[in-house]
């Protein structure tokens, strides 16, 4: 393997550690807050694509896609508080809410996603890239619609962080995560963190899907394999902080691409699992994980 | 001051945990500016009751006055005969504990683990939600470490890394941070050390002399009666005696009141 093919190889996993950890970052927001996993993850950022699609291809002027972007994470982010009032909120005080909620988002999912189908059909679309043109830096070139990304997700990730660790409302829900009782003693509003926690999850699903849907085909059910990659991410790093996920999806990201250049495209899937099995079997909470449930 | 209007309120309170009842026909009432203290042997729904007052869970029948408001919804809770069916779904919760918080009644939890992956300074600056605007967070806070210092020393320390007793100031201080109308305390002193136990006592009293009223839940009546008005005595999941502060007890005579002449 030459230099340049390392870098080449390196830099389409770094693009693809940011997508990972964009989406297995909106999973984990969910996950420690409620202490669910939402299935309906992956079919939230097919409906971000489409959202922006639509949007972008309406407008259609100059830039028109970052407005669909923007159209997308903003519409996303109600649809996910909606999830939350319809699919988990009833049920919050059942003893079993975490089956009971595995059920809901699946069943919330196939609905999200035949909508999809419905509305825009299953010929798969694309959306324009958000920056036009190639970038050369080290020796590789990169098209900058890829530049982008990996900006946008890390600046998206660092507010993320800010608003956890450094705002009000973040550290109420941070407080929420860990302790739902004492939040309520101390007049915390419980169920809108909660709607809030699924809100801002479903904004980055609907960033992420704008993304893949830039640099690859949308399809209705373009989701459940993001969701899948996400859902190693998240097993594999651990959620014992809010970074965890983050180092995680860009090893993930990393392997998979050089996987798929030793091993090929089809053998790629089991190379991760194997990883995660591996990873599980020495430390069961995660390759950063300690034994709790919280995001810090 | 029996003329006043109480500050809280409880009329014929029931409660407990589906499908078993707890506690039943609770009257209980405090009034403006004094503190009530109440006494119980252990397991006999005393920290039910005061959940229920704090809206964590509903109460079955009955209302909770607090400061002139009803905090309950009114009516009977609604029958819940079916086990395999999901109330949550179509009925509204009896109680909003953001709601009772905010009216300024305040509970400091038996046992709070807090939030153990916070700092104390981080967990301190969430805590005025519900004050709601009716104190400045920074006075709250600089009451908090002049009743605490400790707290102050070990503001960027993660909670779990607080020993029992700093962890118990920094939930009297939580709810301290709320601008409490009136405080609970539910076992405050449970399982700290003689000294430390004598020093949360002195803040307590602190507090208290402060001009926040207290309802207190705790097994030494000594240290009660240095700080309450009323002594209300709790078994079976109902408050069985009404004792004013001229005329308290001793230990002995409780205990016999409680337990039959033969436990004296």
């Amino acid at each position: 393997m030459t230099a340049e093919t390392f870098m080449f190889v390196s830099a389409g996993g770094l693009v693809l550690g940011a997508l990972y950890a964009l989406m297995a970052t909106g999973l984990a927001v969910v996950w420690t807050t409620l202490g669910i996993f939402n299935f309906a993850h992956g079919a939230f950022i097919a409906a971000g694509a489409y959202i922006a699609w639509q949007v972008g291809g309406v407008l259609a002027f100059d830039g028109a896609v970052i407005a669909g972007a923007l159209a997308a994470v903003a519409v996303m982010f109600v649809i996910g508080v909606l999830f939350h009032a319809l699919l988990v909120r009833p049920f919050e005080r059942q003893s079993n809410l975490v089956l009971i909620s595995v059920i809901t988002t699946l069943a919330g999912a196939a609905v999200l996603e035949n909508l999809l189908n419905v509305i825009w059909g299953a010929r798969p679309k694309q959306i324009p890239p958000l920056a036009a043109g190639d970038l050369t830096a080290f020796g590789v070139t990169v098209s900058r619609n890829e530049a982008v990304l990996l900006v946008v997700v890390l600046v998206i990730l660092a507010l993320l962080g800010y608003f956890l660790r450094r705002t009000p409302q973040g550290r109420a829900m941070r407080a929420v995560a860990q302790n739902r009782e004492a939040a309520q003693f101390m007049g915390l509003d419980v169920p809108r963190l909660y709607a809030l926690a699924f809100g801002l999850s479903a904004a980055l699903a609907g960033l992420a899907g704008v993304f893949i849907g830039s640099i690859r085909f949308m399809t209705p059910t373009m989701g459940s394999d993001p969701l899948l990659k996400a859902l190693i991410v998240v097993i594999f790093g651990g959620i014992a902080r809010f970074t965890s996920p983050i180092y995680a999806a860009f090893i993930v990201g990393m392997v998979e691409a050089f996987s798929t250049y030793y091993v090929g495209l089809y053998w790629t899937p089991a190379v991760l699992f194997a990883l995660m099995i591996a990873v599980l079997i020495a430390k069961p909470e995660g390759l950063f994980g300690k034994y709790q449930r919280s995001v810090q | 001051m029996t003329g006043a209007a109480p500050l809280l309120e409880l009329r014929q309170l029931s409660g407990g945990y589906e499908p078993i009842q707890i506690f039943r026909d609770v009257d209980l009432r405090v009034d403006p500016d004094s503190s009530i203290g109440l006494f119980g042997p252990n397991g006999h729904g005393k920290t039910t009751l005061l959940r229920t007052v704090s809206g964590i869970i509903d109460p079955w029948s009955g209302d909770i006055f607090f400061d002139g408001q009803r905090l309950n919804r009114e009516g009977e809770r609604g029958s819940r005969r079916s086990r395999n069916f999901n109330y949550d779904a179509v009925r509204r919760r009896r109680m909003d504990p953001k709601a009772v918080a905010r009216a300024g009644l305040i509970q400091v939890p038996q046992g709070n683990l807090l939030f153990p992956e916070m700092t104390v300074a981080e967990t301190l600056s969430v805590a005025p939600a519900a004050a709601a605007g009716r104190a400045d967070p920074k006075q709250s806070l600089a009451r908090v470490h002049d009743l605490f210092p400790r707290l102050h020393e070990r503001r960027d320390q993660k909670i779990r890394f607080l020993s029992g007793g700093e962890r118990q100031m920094l939930a009297v201080g939580v709810g301290l941070m709320a601008a409490p109308k009136l405080l609970i305390l539910d076992e405050p002193t449970l399982g700290l050390s003689p000294k430390l136990r004598l020093e949360l006592c002195d803040a307590i009293r602190a507090i208290q002399a402060a001009g926040v009223p207290l309802i207190v839940v705790d097994q030494d009546v000594e240290f009660l009666e240095q700080i309450i008005d009323t002594l209300y005595l709790f078994d079976h999941g109902s408050i069985s005696g009404r004792i004013d502060k001229s005329d308290m007890p001793s230990h002995a005579e409780i205990m016999a009141m409680l337990f039959g002449e033969s436990a004296a």
